[in-house]
């Protein structure tokens, strides 16, 4: 009895929103170190369990948005994932992406045309990561860029889980 | 009259070794201008920029600052 409630102790510390704030990948890790400045993570975004962290570029003209939601199991997460780019990305073109499970890029123009976004969704157990990357109309984030931080995240993640 | 042709020669010496002095200072004075270089005022990093056509040879790629900060992308 005293095992059970131990584990199940460990458990629910792993889910405490505090340790979100470790769980996105910060840009940085895959371009020069002083391109992004993170903003404060926002814990619970929309009420739900995870983290939502944001980077600007020096520049201004680029962001990066990286949600993660933790959720009861992999389904709630595949279900999550699934409308993300749904409203932000215009006449957008969808690829499969080699991130995590279900890895999807889709690419294309904001609805009003001011700045390209790439919106990359993908999940790992019961973390469903929604990753946009917004840009100047003629400057989308190159594939493979979107696809190494998307790397990066998914073994974050799986570290997290591990721990 | 003998002593004042002496103080005439000794004051005649002595004006002259002081003229010489003067021009040997001013002769080094002058070399020594044409010798100093004023150093360059120190000017801060300056990033420049290559096209396509620039000193990356050609080869199609820009650097810039761009999504993976300041390195090198496709044209």
């Amino acid at each position: 009895m005293g095992i059970g409630t131990t584990i199940g102790g460990l458990g629910s510390a792993a889910a405490q929103p505090n340790d979100y704030g470790t769980l996105p990948v910060d840009p940085s890790l895959v371009t020069d170190s002083l391109a992004y400045n993170a903003a404060p993570p926002v814990f619970d975004p929309s009420g739900q369990p995870g983290v939502t962290a944001v980077y600007t570029h020096r520049g201004g003209e680029r962001q990066i948005t990286n949600t993660i939601l933790v959720l009861p199991d992999a389904q709630a997460a595949t279900a999550a994932v699934g409308g993300a780019a749904v409203g932000k990305v215009a006449n957008g073109q969808t690829q499969p992406a080699a991130v995590g499970s279900g890895g999807t890029i889709v690419s294309g123009m904001s609805p009003d045309g001011t700045k390209s976004v790439t919106v990359l969704t993908f999940t790992q157990g019961n973390a469903a990561a929604t990753i946009e990357f917004d840009g100047p109309p003629r400057d989308p984030a190159p594939a493979d860029f979107v696809v190494e931080l998307g790397q990066k995240q998914d073994t974050a993640i799986k570290d997290w889980q591990a721990a | 009259m003998r002593k004042i042709g002496m103080v005439l020669a000794i004051a005649a010496v002595m004006s002259g070794s002081m003229t010489t002095a003067q021009t040997t200072y001013a002769a080094q004075s002058s070399r020594d201008t044409n010798v100093y270089i004023q150093p360059a005022v120190p000017i801060g990093p300056k990033v420049q920029m290559f096209d396509c056509r620039g000193t990356t040879g050609d080869m199609g790629w820009f650097w810039r600052d761009g999504w993976r900060g300041w390195a090198c992308y496709p044209c």
